[in-house]
Parts: structure tokens; C-alpha cells; sequence
């Protein structure tokens, strides 16, 4: 038996804010994750009211009834938890599509640790045990950060880190392709500066590929503190500074920089790029990882197809050198 | 867990996905029938059917039937369980009702026998009878001459150790009740098999458990599909092929599984388990693409079903 549990992203299907809408919809898709054999689903914080309905806790339950009743849906779906939650504090909830505190200000430390606690308690309701946040900035927004906004940034996260604990779930810092902490050993010195009992790190394994980070490296170096694993594809590589272009969420992510890229992320499968998915789980088996391993593609033309072949590649490769069963050819 | 019914199920070929270039199938290249067989094992089943038209793919990609059954298995599944014989038939050159074509599909199954010898198969299965467009279906006449040729056909296949097995679409000839009871009355037990589609008979208002207990010693294969349409318009009757060119009704098969399905499967699956059929059931679900659907999604599905409902339904009973 192995003390990992594997999930699937549920953001390949909810691509806009009218679409995966339906219940139906919902449905189809978990259990096309359950069938692939995933036991769980992992969520992301939207924020476009009522046309984001797995997008909020009060979204979950306008829909559903109550998050419990979501987490019986789920179930009726043969799936067993909703791992974890994506947490973005620069989204904000008052208002739809509104813009969340700066998580450099050190005044917004209460807003986002209550916005944090919301949606912990919705994971621990929903049989998960990890809330995962976008730990900085964009690197285009602040260059590289200074001692002091770590400082604050630490500050931020250990308040977060502690306040959940007491809901029974885990933080995991996110370290995207765009974000600051890319530059000037950002990762390293934030993980220094927190506290390791209640901040942890976790690991996406293409966004890191994207951002030149060798993700077998970065977890071996950190082991101790990864909490939370997302595996998946990249294909393309973004140096600093084309990560330091202006607004580089819409020019270099969503519209693909002067390269014209269409499509960053890919689910992990025998074709893999950029990430060496057998050696980062080796390294998992090797250091003991328990926890959640979250497969996704979080961009996709054919979420179901990306769900299944990812749903082999776990099956017939993965979870073998996981649990030590991989019969060698 | 739910222990494992001695039922394996069988994933029926049918596949389109969109590429950068439009949409594809599985036969495109290797790589495209990769992913599409690792999504048929990803979900859990045993083993694919196909079609014995793709014999010539076959040999350019794979160099031969064995060949592509092993890179089949190479992604993780069984075998190849069942082919579809697919065939334009027409009175002038090859129609199992005319007896001056039976020569010509004889010499067509040795010849598709040899070419997929090289594997072994359990059905090769057809349509018994031509497209009949008036309402009056095949003749009492042309139902002994098909039931005739295919005794004949079915004898020859067992010689390769593979069973004859009739499938009835819902705009084909021999399509009704009465035609399929009358059929049966007419063809020897022994080489005439009987593959049930689901959802074919429920279009043409044939009740499939009921067909499917009337005629079960001979039944050697299933189709599990679903519809939500009966066929109420004579849209049988449209050219070339009614499951395409019917106006009311845009698309015709679901997945099981699909909501306001008319297949009553938890029945299928009891009648199947009280008259003790074990081995193959296969899931098909064609034109699962149309109006927005997805073969990959339908494919999941399906399976979704048969694991969560009609694995269940099999065991709860034989542990009583």
C-alpha cells in the first residue's frame, strides 16, 4: 500500500465562465476521472458568482445544496475527496471577477488568511487536506524580490500556514512559470524564511520546466517540505526575460508571446517533454512522499482524452515505481 | 470491493478525435492509435473489437493482423475479440437474399478468414440481410436464401475456430421481430449465431431482453449501447443508411450510462446473468461524436457504468 492518493484537475473542463456549468456536466467529468482511476478531484478558487459554481464554498453549496452535498455527489460519482483547492490571493471575491489584496502589502494579511479559512474549511469538509496558493507575484510585476517583500511575503504565509493547520489542512506554496520567486533564488530564500511545520512547498512539475527549474532537482533539494505534488506536461520554455514582459499573464501565457504559443501545458503520458515524470516520482518513492499527487493538463482541446491517456500513463508506469511493483522490460 | 463478474468487456472501435488538421481517427498513425488504445485500457477494459474493412491499414501500418494485435497488447489489453464484416450488399453482385451471390460471399469470407488468421477471433459478425426500403422488408423466400448462405458461411468460420454471428441494425431488412424470430426459424443453430445490439433492436421497437431470452442458446456477443429515440418516423426506410441520413433524428446511439437512455441495462445484465452467459460483452457506441458529443468522454462513461451498476448487478446475484 503506498500513503499517496492521486487526484485529477478539474480546470481543463471549466474553461470560461459559462461553460461546466451544468450538474450534468459535473458529472461526466467526474466520472471520467474516477474511471481513469483517480480517487479525487482537485479544484481551483474562481471567482464569477453563480457561473462558477465549483468556483467558491457558497458556489458549492448554492448549487449543490451544501458542500456536504457536494461531497455525496461526488460520491454517487465514485469519487472519494476533493484533495485540494488553487488559491490565487490576487483574486478577489467580493466583487465577481474582482481583484484580491497584494500580497506584498503587508496590511492584507487578515483578508487573505479569512479567504484562506473559507476555503479550507471546504477542503476538510470534502475530505482533502491541502490548500494550494500562489505564493508571489509575477516576476514582471515586482523583478526580483527583495529581502524585505520575503519578509513580508513569510509573514503572510506563516499566518496563513498556522491558521489552517487548525482546520486540518496543509499549505502548499505554488511556484508558477511567471512568478517572481523564479528570479533570484526567490523558492529557496522564501522556503528558508518560513516556518517548515505549517509552509509547505508544492511542486508543479511543468511550470517549473517552463521556467527552467528542473523539478526532480527542486524536490530533492526541498523534500522535507513538499506537501503537494501537480504533475504535468510542458513542451516550451520561458527564460526571465520573456517572463518579465509586461502583463505577461495575457501576452506570454493566454496569447503565447512573439513565439505564437498555442498551448503551454500537457497531460504526463509516455510522450513525455520536457518533464521526466518516471525520475520525479522515483524521487518521490525514494524520499517517501505521502500525500496527494494532482495529474492534470490544465489546458486541454479533449479534457476526456487528456484524463485517460494521463489515467494509463498513472496506471502502467507511475504508480509501479510508486509502490515498488514496476516490472522492468 | 465488488468482486469481479466472469464477464470481461470489449471496446468496439468506433473513434474520432479533432487534430490540428480536423478531426482523425485511430488509424491516422501510430501515435493516434496509442493514445486511443491506452484510453480504452485506462478505463478498465479487456479488449477491442473491429473492423475486418481496415485489414489493408493493417498490413501497410503494422505488417500483419499479429503484429497489430501485439502492439494492442503492448498498451495494456487482451486481444482482439470480435470484426465486423462491413459490406455494401446489392442484388446484382453480393446480397445474402439472391442465391446467384452466394458463391461470390463464400469466396469472400475464405478470403477475409485467411487474412486474419494470423490471430484468432471468437465472432466475425454480420448483417444477415440487405437494406430493404419498402415496408414490406425481406421476402419469406429471401429470408431461407440468406438463412441458407450464411448455415454455409458459418460452417467455414468454424473450420477457423471463429462463430458466424447475425447483428441487426434497425433500418436493415431483416430488422423486426417477426423478421428476426422468422430468420432464426430458418438458419441451422449450430453455424448461425446471434450477436444482440442493444440499441439497434429498441430503435426498431424489438424489446432487447426479450429477443435476447427468445433466442439466447445461440447468442454469441453483445453490442451494450443506448438510444433515446424508437424509430416512429419509417426512417429505416431513408437512403443510403438511415443511422446518417435520417432527418428527424440526428443521432441515434448513446453511451450507456446517458441519461434518458431507453435500454433498460440492469435487466439486460440480469437476463444475461440468469441464463448463465459468461466471456464477452462489448461496449459500442458509434456516432457518439454527433451533435457535440465525445468518444473519448462516451467511452468513459460507459465503462463508469458498467464497473459502478451492471459489474454489481452480476455478483450481488450469484452470492445469494
Amino acid at each position: 500500500m503506498s500513503d499517496v492518493r492521486w487526484a485529477y484537475a478539474i480546470n481543463q473542463w471549466d474553461t470560461n465562465i459559462d461553460s461546466f456549468v451544468r450538474k450534468r456536466e459535473h458529472e461526466r467529468a467526474f466520472k471520467t476521472v474516477s474511471i481513469s482511476g483517480f480517487s479525487g478531484v482537485e479544484l481551483t478558487a474562481e471567482s464569477f458568482g453563480a457561473w462558477e459554481p465549483l468556483g467558491t464554498p457558497q458556489q458549492l453549496a448554492d448549487l449543490y445544496g451544501s458542500v456536504e452535498e457536494f461531497g455525496r455527489f461526488l460520491a454517487s460519482c465514485a469519487i472519494d475527496a476533493v484533495s485540494s483547492y488553487v488559491y490565487d490571493p490576487s483574486v478577489g471575491f467580493e466583487v465577481e471577477m474582482g481583484r484580491g489584496p497584494d500580497p506584498l502589502d503587508p496590511a492584507a494579511v487578515e483578508q487573505i488568511v479569512r479567504t484562506a479559512r473559507w476555503f479550507a474549511d471546504a477542503i476538510r469538509r470534502l475530505g482533502g487536506s491541502v490548500l494550494v496558493v500562489r505564493a508571489a507575484p509575477s516576476a514582471w510585476q515586482t523583478g526580483p524580490l527583495s529581502d524585505d517583500q520575503i519578509g513580508v511575503l513569510a509573514t503572510l504565509w506563516n499566518t496563513v500556514g498556522a491558521a489552517i493547520a487548525e482546520d486540518g489542512v496543509t499549505l502548499g506554496l505554488h511556484v508558477d512559470f511567471l512568478s517572481a520567486l523564479r528570479l533570484d533564488d526567490g523558492i529557496h530564500r522564501l522556503l528558508a524564511a518560513t516556518d517548515a511545520d505549517t509552509v509547505g512547498l508544492a511542486i508543479d512539475t511543468a511550470e517549473l520546466a517552463i521556467a527552467g527549474i528542473d523539478p526532480v532537482a527542486l524536490y530533492r533539494q526541498h523534500a522535507d517540505r513538499v506537501v503537494h505534488v501537480q504533475l504535468k506536461d510542458a513542451r516550451e520554455t520561458v527564460d526571465d526575460a520573456e517572463a518579465s514582459t509586461p502583463h505577461a499573464e495575457q501576452f506570454i501565457r493566454t496569447e503565447g508571446g512573439a513565439r505564437k504559443i498555442l498551448r503551454w501545458f500537457f497531460e504526463p503520458s509516455d510522450e513525455r517533454a520536457l518533464v521526466d515524470f518516471e525520475g520525479f516520482v522515483g524521487a518521490l518513492a525514494e524520499h517517501g512522499y505521502r500525500g496527494w499527487i494532482v495529474v492534470e493538463s490544465d489546458q486541454s482541446p479533449h479534457p476526456a482524452e487528456s484524463a485517460m491517456v494521463a489515467g494509463w500513463y498513472v496506471q502502467k508506469v507511475l504508480r509501479p515505481i510508486l509502490e515498488g511493483t514496476r516490472v522492468s522490460a | 470491493m465488488t468482486e469481479r463478474p466472469p464477464i470481461k468487456w470489449s471496446y468496439m472501435d468506433h473513434w474520432r478525435a479533432n487534430g490540428p488538421a480536423g478531426p482523425y481517427d485511430q488509424w491516422q498513425s501510430k501515435l493516434a492509435m496509442k493514445r486511443f488504445l491506452q484510453q480504452v485500457a485506462a478505463v478498465g477494459f479487456d479488449a477491442i473489437d473491429t473492423f475486418d474493412f481496415r485489414i489493408w491499414q493493417i498490413f501497410e501500418q503494422y505488417g500483419s493482423v499479429a503484429n497489430y494485435q501485439e502492439f494492442v497488447q503492448e498498451q495494456g489489453l487482451e486481444r482482439i475479440v470480435n470484426t465486423f464484416h462491413g459490406v455494401y450488399y446489392s442484388p446484382d453482385r453480393y446480397a445474402p437474399e439472391v442465391p446467384a451471390t452466394h458463391g461470390t460471399i463464400l469466396e469472400d469470407f475464405q478470403r477475409t478468414l485467411d487474412m486474419w488468421s494470423g490471430i484468432q477471433l471468437d465472432n466475425i459478425i454480420v448483417m444477415p440481410g440487405s437494406r430493404y426500403f419498402d415496408e414490406a422488408g425481406v421476402p419469406d423466400d429471401g429470408l431461407k436464401h440468406a438463412a441458407d448462405i450464411w448455415g454455409k458461411v458459418g460452417e467455414l468460420t468454424q473450420q477457423y475456430g471463429v462463430n458466424l454471428t447475425c447483428h441487426h441494425e434497425f433500418y436493415a431488412g431483416i430488422r423486426t421481430r417477426d423478421q428476426i424470430d422468422r430468420f432464426y426459424s430458418y438458419a441451422d443453430p449450430r453455424y448461425v449465431k446471434f450477436f444482440v445490439d442493444t440499441a439497434q433492436h429498441c430503435i426498431a421497437d424489438v424489446d432487447p431482453v426479450d429477443v435476447y431470452e427468445a433466442h439466447h442458446e445461440r447468442v454469441t456477443g453483445f453490442h451494450f449501447k443506448d438510444t433515446r429515440h424508437k424509430d416512429v418516423n419509417d426512417d429505416y426506410r431513408m437512403f443510403p443508411d438511415a443511422e446518417v441520413s435520417a432527418t428527424t433524428t440526428e443521432k441515434w446511439f448513446y453511451e450507456m450510462g446517458t441519461d434518458e437512455g431507453l435500454v433498460d441495462f440492469e435487466a439486460m445484465m440480469r437476463s444475461v446473468r440468469d441464463h448463465g452467459y459468461s466471456g464477452w460483452i462489448s461496449v459500442e457506441h458509434d456516432k457518439a461524436d454527433k451533435l457535440g458529443g465525445d468518444y473519448a468522454e462516451s467511452t468513459a462513461i460507459s465503462r463508469w457504468y458498467a464497473k459502478n451498476v451492471l459489474d454489481g448487478i452480476y455478483t450481488e446475484e450469484v452470492a445469494r
